[in-house]
């Protein structure tokens, strides 16, 4: 007669995964842990999501919380905030960035104000996920960053990993949160950025910036896919120019981590700002301009905001011309460093 | 009280065309053996030029690209029954909408390779660009029928919405303004089974689509989309209804997305074969040949000559398309306004010191002349 053996599998302390990988993972781990967790969006069930996101999860945890809806921003945005405030603590997904816009009314009338408007009687628990930014050769409003519309409505907010370890911590800080979070992955960097993540259950304080690396001459705000771009000039920078840059990845983009902020413009006294977005309005206009109220004394060269151009983001033969590229980073530092 | 009945709602669907190319006598429309003809030529050359596409694609030649296969009954006979003055909006699985409103497909590769030239219409067009956002045009072509109905010409406009689609709030909007204003419009719902990974059933708890039609006051139709008869038939009727002013039609336009959603998707992780193969034998294209061949209008010989053409213009549209300069990058700040204002002007400037920056000051001499209206 055999007895089977039970072997108690460890799985092992960390791993090197990609950012969607991470993503994945941190979703597995929160249905895991939460029988309130649950996922809606479109092709996120079976396909296991357009990019992957969700691969395997319809299988594990089911139709019920793995759900396949009809194609209908609205009603996953909608029926999401009901979810979330009956008691559930729903990830939504929308496809692209580009199909955001088709939330809004639901974002900006309900979303963050749901808390407010109940005096704290009511909450809403919920993540929205969405892919962000460019560069991946993708068809019309497949590459926006509509970052900056969704900072700046009240109650809500804003985070966007540029690392693997980032993206499990911060989603999963996401999830527990008691506020809604809409959650932006660069899909540029889903499978280029790979890094050490823990296997098991860890979070990521929202509402922190980190320090990529330290510099004593310019401070590079950033985020998202932009994190990679800044780091590829701040290197030709300091061999061609023998400047020393600080490269701040901001990670949550509302509420802001201003003190971290502040601190490294204080002490570099020259800042470039560097995004995907429309460079007007963006939400580099809004830390420009919260440098400027608070920390001008410091300064030593005006602050240079590098995003999109104010028009339309052009389809994707002309999209390395319109998102700036580690030469437009490099331009806008050297002109700040030669003020 | 005893409970009255105060609306009853039936929905017909029209087949004339049968797959083995037997048809319905007392249904078939008046059709001359030219637009029949007409008719196959166009389903054939477009379901040619998408594997071309295909093709492209897959060899890097071409970004992500959008099948049309199996759907060319659907997209090439609908148009067939509108004037050049009718405004006509596909999705953006509609290049065969496009092909038979006469746009050349050179510029339906050069869109899906990444090239912002490639939104150019036929001189006189009235058609506008499909919407990436799924069914965010159908309120505008609401619009457009409304705009019709100003000019008081009989003029209509007709679009296309996916099976996925129709669960958009826009679908709603749009025919809640198109029976309020009794507007001139035509909206097929071009259901081919499948929106990425989620079929039909999951869009939808109603039988058919068509019947949210009868919500809006609207008249609605389903249709078999693969019976190219029945589709020029319904549609004939709907665009008459328009422009004698009785308002509009949901046609909807039941058909088969034979191949993936995109080159992007694989659609072999979501369905399985064996429904693909059973709406194989349902295709427009062959039941159409059949029907042709058994009126005696259509014989291997003038098949094959058909091909053989077929094969020389795609090639002709391909070289053309690859003939196309490089995009200048300062053409993106083109059209943007009638008029440019400063700020788009400096940033222009800008793109001309990064392009110099990039490949010194020849550059700009080096590249391609810029089109478009700047400032």
């Amino acid at each position: 007669m055999r007895t089977a053996t039970k072997h108690a599998t460890k799985s092992p302390a960390t791993q090197t995964i990609n950012l969607v990988t991470a993503v994945n993972q941190a979703l597995d781990l929160a249905l895991g842990r939460d029988k309130q967790v649950m996922l809606l969006g479109e092709d996120i069930g079976r396909n296991g999501g357009v990019f992957r996101a969700t691969d395997g999860l319809w299988k594990k945890y089911g139709d019920e919380r793995v759900v396949d809806t009809p194609l209908a921003e609205i009603g996953i945005m909608g029926a999401a905030i009901g979810l979330a405030v009956n008691g559930m603590k729903p990830v939504a997904e929308i496809q692209f960035d580009g199909f955001m816009p088709a939330v809004f009314d639901q974002v900006v009338c309900h979303l963050g104000r749901i808390r407010s408007r109940s005096r704290g009687r009511l909450s809403v628990p919920l993540v929205l996920r969405a892919p962000h930014g460019g560069l991946i050769h993708a068809p019309e409003h497949h590459s926006e960053s509509p970052e900056a519309y969704f900072c700046h409505t009240p109650g809500i907010k804003v985070v966007i990993p540029s690392t693997p370890y980032d993206a499990k911590g911060l989603l999963l800080a996401a999830i527990e949160d008691p506020d809604p979070v809409v959650f932006f992955e660069p899909k540029l960097l889903y499978r280029s950025a790979k890094g050490e993540v823990p296997s098991n259950h860890y979070t990521v304080d929202i509402g922190k910036v980190r320090m990529v690396k330290e510099g004593t001459d310019i401070t590079f705000l950033t985020w998202g896919a932009m994190t990679v771009t800044c780091e590829k000039a701040a290197e030709r920078l300091e061999k061609e120019d023998g400047a020393s840059v600080e490269i701040i990845d901001l990670r949550t983009l509302a509420p802001l981590d201003l003190d971290a902020i502040l601190a490294s413009v204080g002490k570099t006294g020259r800042c470039v700002i560097a995004h995907e977005a429309p460079n007007s309005g963006s939400w580099a206009a809004e830390l420009s301009a919260l440098i400027a109220e608070r920390g001008l004394l410091r300064l030593l060269a005006p602050v240079a905001r590098i995003g999109g151009w104010d028009i339309r983001m052009p389809l994707f033969r002309l999209e390395q011309y319109y998102i700036p590229d580690a030469d437009r980073v490099l331009m806008a530092a050297r002109k700040t460093l030669n003020f | 009280m005893p409970l009255k009945t105060v609306v009853t709602c039936d929905i017909k669907r029209l087949e004339i065309l049968s797959p083995d190319g037997t048809f319905d006598k007392a249904l078939m429309p008046k059709v001359s053996d030219e637009l029949l003809l007409k008719m196959y030529r166009l389903m054939f050359q477009i379901r040619q030029f998408d594997e071309r596409a295909i093709l492209l694609q897959r060899s890097g030649r071409l970004g992500t690209y959008p099948m049309i296969t199996g759907q060319e009954a659907t997209q090439c006979v609908p148009p067939l029954c509108l004037k050049p003055t009718d405004w006509a909006v596909p999705t953006y699985r509609g290049g065969g909408v496009y092909f038979a409103r006469g746009m050349q497909m050179r510029y339906a590769l050069l869109y899906w390779a990444g090239d912002d030239r490639g939104t150019h219409f036929p001189e006189g067009s009235s058609d506008m660009m499909f919407s990436i956002p799924v069914g965010t045009h159908l309120t505008q072509v609401a619009g457009l029928a409304w705009g019709q109905k100003f000019k008081g010409k009989g003029g209509v406009a007709l679009t296309y919405c996916g099976d996925g689609t129709s669960s958009k709030g826009d679908l709603h909007e749009a025919l809640t303004f198109v029976g309020q204003f009794k507007l001139p419009a035509v909206y097929i719902i071009e259901n081919n089974g499948w929106a990425i990974s989620v079929p039909r059933s999951r869009q939808a708890a109603s039988q058919t689509l068509a019947q949210k039609a009868w919500g809006y006051g609207v008249h609605g139709i389903q249709v078999d989309g693969n019976d190219a008869l029945a589709v020029y038939q319904a549609t004939t009727e709907a665009v008459a209804r328009a422009r004698k002013g009785e308002g509009g039609t949901l046609i909807e336009c039941e058909t088969y997305r034979m191949s993936h959603h995109t080159t992007a998707d694989d659609a072999t992780r979501y369905r399985s074969d064996k429904e693909v193969e059973a709406w194989k034998k349902k295709d427009p294209i062959l039941r159409m040949k059949k029907f042709l061949t058994a009126k005696k209008i259509w014989d291997e010989k003038k098949e094959k000559n058909l091909a053989a053409e077929t094969q020389s213009w795609i090639n002709a549209e391909v070289k053309a398309y690859e003939e196309f300069p490089a995009p200048n990058p300062l053409n993106m700040f083109a059209d943007n306004y009638a008029h440019a204002p400063q700020h788009l002007i400096e940033q222009r400037a800008e793109l001309e010191e990064l392009l110099k920056f990039k490949g010194g000051a020849k550059i700009l001499m080096e590249l391609p002349p810029t089109e478009g209206r700047f400032p």
